[in-house]
């Protein structure tokens, strides 16, 4: 476990406002800003420069893994484990493995990103130290809101000085369990 | 009806009234929130009546075996594959709404998919139920699958297509699931923070995994819809044209036609479409979700079922065409008899039901008026119904010697089941609109942003100041 942080949060009204203020807050210094809005807001990446995202590699290896999993198997169990003579087609029938092939890359696939997803968004995590704040729960309804984390409290009081001046309302800080 | 006139239909509203962001979560989780109403009652009862009286079916095929249905050596498939063809498909409709119109970025889907999703998932749960129960001997399904055994280990038969089946079906119920949980988590942290009682604080926290919005979550999770998106486009093609060559693959006088992948899977479409018009009807009219699940919404399915209802059609020609220009002499009676045999009949329920009907929907009055859609989805029903029908049993009642030559009549047993699996697929609906979002609330609100952004408010301004009122005028 790291070292407990701090967070100041902060609501706005509107998303323009929030994503202006996370892009100032970023240039002024603070490192890991956050925001937490209803729905995904148009221009989030290139306010807080988010990377792109690792899944489509996991989806691609998921796939791949899944396709050869299912061919080798099928050609494993029909041609050489215990082949049979079904309608004398040849044991090695491969275009009769391409369907099941097929399913199995995606099914891999998707487990892939399904699994891949939740270990990146670090899920599930019931204890968000967000969660603490009652008015937080807008949320997920109709606030926009930001969090700026910092290793040591003093620093997170001065952002949220700087939130005020930047007219959030609702501001608070917030310290992680250790 | 269309008071209005828009500037261009791109700029037309999806959510056809104001409201703040607030006023939406409200909306969409107050079907959930409140005690729920007479209507849904009467309508729960009689799905779960109907499902009670599925399960004694069931039951009592299985105690006493198969031999309680009317199938016969000649006609050893009939109204039970009938009834998975036709799940299956019902289901296919979800899948294209929350996945194909997601990758051709079609915004007015936002409303229907979660709806459509949940369809998907009790549909596939319907169609699963057949082919088990056809077996007899329900209790040893897990032969369908290769486990290592001690008989030498005798694999399953991978170059069968029944056991294809078996694959797609199940890859297609859990890519199904994960991409429509997928889909809710965001709403059911959206419920959480609404909870007022702590056990449903508790219930949604666990399944909301701890979602907080946050944009480094938002940011990947649209890249994971959409990689989801795009592996589901595919697989759903590929579930139905497995389940078609079920019957491509044997050589069956009308079943034996390289044209029936595409053939099924537009029907599939066009069969989940009218399934989804049927359903979204009632759910907007009881919800009172009418200015989100807008005639907009309505018109533009009732499109998608002019395009697959054509092809539909043009599949019906094709195969008369293919079977007279073959040459076949038992390609040409297998088609001569499907039409103007003793189940000719069923025939022309379903060229009437398929062909004819959704040509009144090229009427913009029809394809408007939520009363016509509504009967005209459910003749869609029938009709693909009887087409599954027909294409099984009119194809095995004649056998190739005419001494096998046979009819087929259902016994109550059939029927029953049948309207048992409507029961399940009701009962599973009706709980799911109340218990969890029936419209995905991310998504219409990203919807609704745009609607009160500057470009369209400039848009609707100029378009005048008679907006429609959404869903008054008379059906």
């Amino acid at each position: 476990m790291e070292k407990a942080r701090s967070f100041a949060l902060a609501e706005f009204v509107s998303p323009d406002r929030l994503l202006d203020a996370a892009s100032r807050l970023r240039l002024e210094g603070h490192p890991d800003i956050d925001t937490h809005t209803p729905y995904p807001l148009r221009g989030t990446r290139a306010a807080l420069l988010l990377a792109p995202s690792k899944v489509p590699v996991l989806a691609l290896v998921g796939g791949a893994a899944g396709a050869a999993t299912a061919y080798l198997f099928q050609w494993w169990t029909s041609a050489v484990d215990y082949p049979l003579n079904v309608g004398n087609r040849p044991p090695h029938a491969y275009p009769s493995f391409v369907p099941i092939t097929f399913e199995l890359m995606v099914l891999f696939a998707a487990f892939a990103i399904f699994f891949g997803m939740l270990a990146l968004w670090r899920l599930p995590r019931p204890h968000h130290p967000a969660f603490e704040l009652e008015q937080f729960r807008s949320a997920s309804s109709d606030g926009f809101w930001v969090s700026v984390a910092e290793e040591r409290r003093e620093l997170a009081e001065k952002a949220a000085h700087r939130l005020r001046e930047l007219g959030a309302s609702h501001i608070s800080v917030l310290e992680e369990e250790p | 009806m269309s008071e209005s006139t828009h500037l261009s239909s791109l700029r037309e509203p999806l959510v056809a009234e104001q409201r703040s962001l607030h006023q939406l979560t409200e909306e969409i989780c107050a079907p959930m929130e409140r005690r729920p109403g007479g209507l849904w009652w009467a309508a729960f009862l009689l799905a779960f009546a109907a499902l009670a009286m599925g399960v004694g079916m069931v039951a009592y095929q299985i105690k006493t075996g198969i031999g309680v249905w009317g199938l016969n050596k000649t006609v050893g498939w009939a109204f039970d594959i009938t009834n998975f063809v036709f799940w299956v498909g019902i289901g296919h409709a979800g899948t294209l709404i929350s996945a194909i119109l997601f990758l051709f970025r079609q915004k007015w889907r936002t409303s229907i998919n979660r709806a459509a999703e949940a369809m998907t998932l009790f549909a596939v749960t319907c169609a699963a139920i057949f082919p088990v129960i056809h077996m007899g001997r329900p209790w040893l399904a897990f032969w369908m699958l290769p486990y290592p055994n001690s008989r030498g280990s005798l694999w399953v038969n991978f170059r069968s297509p029944l056991l294809w089946d078996v694959f797609a079906i199940s890859t297609y119920f859990t890519i199904s699931a994960v991409f429509w949980y997928v889909g809710l988590v965001p709403d059911l942290a959206t419920v959480r923070d609404r909870a007022k009682s702590k056990l449903r604080r508790l219930v949604f926290s666990v399944l909301s995994l701890g979602w907080n919005g946050s944009s480094r979550t938002w940011s990947r999770y649209e890249t994971v819809y959409l990689l989801l998106a795009g592996l589901a486009t595919p697989l759903v093609v590929s579930v139905h044209t497995i389940v078609s060559m079920d019957f491509a693959t044997s050589v069956i006088p009308g079943w034996h036609a390289t044209l029936f992948p595409p053939y099924f899977v537009a029907g599939a479409i066009f069969s989940g479409f009218a399934m989804v018009l049927t359903l979204m009807v009632i759910t907007r009219k009881v919800f009172r979700l009418e200015h989100l699940i807008t005639r907009r919404h309505l018109e533009n399915m009732c499109k998608v079922i002019i395009v697959t209802g054509g092809i539909v059609g043009l599949a019906y020609g094709t195969e008369f065409f293919t079977a007279w220009y073959s040459g076949n002499l038992y390609e040409r009676f297998a088609f001569a008899n499907r039409a103007f045999g003793p189940y000719g009949w069923a025939y022309w329920v379903m060229v009437s039901c398929n062909v004819v009907a959704p040509q009144l929907f090229w009427f913009k009055r029809v394809r408007t008026t939520p009363a016509v859609i509504f009967l005209l989805s459910l003749a869609i029903n029938v009709g693909m119904w009887f087409e599954r029908f027909v294409i099984i049993v009119t194809s095995l009642h004649r056998d190739f010697l005419p001494s096998s030559w046979a009819m087929y009549t259902p016994t109550v047993i059939e029927v029953g089941t049948l309207i048992g699996t409507f029961g399940l697929f009701f009962t599973c609906f009706l709980l799911f609109a109340r218990l969890l979002p029936a419209l995905s609330i991310g998504e219409v609100k990203a919807v609704a942003a745009y609607a009160q952004s500057p470009v369209a408010q400039l848009a609707a301004a100029s378009s005048g100041e008679k907006k429609p009122k959404s869903g008054r005028a008379a059906a």
